[in-house]
């Protein structure tokens, strides 16, 4: 049984309009991506994956920080201390039923993020998390995303 | 309480950011998604959604506002307090209720498994396509808002009902 391709005008604008403001007050282009990867690896979104390593190679991430992102914990001179608190912090938005938000991660983050970058760094996790979950529901295969 | 016994319960935690006044157009535009998802979507049906949504993600503040919404529009004590186990209490719930509940619960728990075909097919024989489309959008919405409640540790127990109507 296929799955429907449906998804109201307005919603998808309303969608969209979050990803913006939160790209927007982040101001951070390459950063974003990380997370949106990171979360849309976690969520297992074929669909944004395929779109955002297109975006982020348009934004200039490097092949090297993409070909590890899966195990950015483990790696030591491939992502700044920055990127590192930014990508904790969407593991733990992101994975939100096995537990809370960590203490020391969302310090971590406060840290290297004012408070309004910080609540538009949270927005950018939240946002690319609802589009994984609208393609993922719907299945929505990869490949369809043109830069 | 009735009682004059005087029970010492832990302190209330202050939120960790007031994330909507840091970034107003970020509740500006969480507002139109929420408005823009509800449509087409049963009231009474979402605030079960809502609740379910909150519970898996462990949003206190977003149950508190839920259960209390969907108290003020008369649901009950007991399908509310079922919600935490509702596959097992199956027969507070019509087919349509619990087809909507198994969607919330695949689509909410994403990292562990894909929104399995036995449980989208539920859903689509209880829903027309339309409606599916928009109920996978407000369970989607709610659980942006637990992001939000959770990261932000938003405290609970202020919130009136219809107070975000």
């Amino acid at each position: 049984m296929s799955r429907t391709t449906v998804l109201d005008r307005e919603v998808a604008q309303a969608f969209s309009a979050l990803s913006a403001t939160a790209k927007r007050g982040l101001d951070d282009p390459a950063l974003a991506e990380l997370v949106v990867l990171r979360a849309s690896q976690l969520n297992h979104c074929a669909f944004c994956l395929d779109m955002h390593l297109a975006v982020a190679r348009q934004h200039g991430v490097s092949e090297r920080q993409l070909d590890l992102l899966a195990a950015w914990e483990e790696t030591e001179d491939v992502y700044d201390e920055r990127e590192r608190a930014a990508l904790a912090l969407t593991d733990a938005v992101t994975v939100l039923t096995d537990d809370f938000v960590p203490d020391d991660v969302y310090e971590r983050a406060a840290k290297h993020f004012d408070e309004t970058r910080l609540a538009h760094l949270i927005a950018l996790i939240v946002s690319i998390n609802n589009w994984n979950r609208v393609m993922v529901s719907r299945r929505i295969p990869p490949g369809g995303y043109t830069p | 309480m009735t009682t004059q016994e005087t029970v010492e319960y832990a302190t209330e935690h202050k939120p960790r950011l007031r994330w909507a006044q840091h970034a107003p157009e970020v509740y500006k535009a969480m507002l139109r998604l929420d408005a823009a998802a509800r449509q087409g979507v049963d009231p009474r049906l979402l605030e079960l959604v809502k609740i379910r949504a909150s519970q898996l993600n462990h949003c206190a503040f977003c149950l508190d506002m839920h259960s209390k919404d969907a108290l003020a529009a008369g649901e009950s004590v007991e399908r509310i307090i079922q919600l935490g186990a509702w596959e097992e209490s199956a027969h507070f719930y019509t087919e349509k209720e619990l087809a909507a509940l198994a969607l919330t619960d695949a689509v909410t728990v994403l990292t562990d498994d894909f929104v399995p075909d036995d449980v989208y097919e539920r859903a689509a024989k209880h829903f027309e396509e339309a409606e599916l489309a928009q109920l996978i959008a407000a369970i989607t919405v709610i659980n942006a808002w637990n992001r939000f409640g959770v990261t932000c540790r938003m405290t609970p127990g202020h919130y009136e009902a219809g107070q975000h109507r």
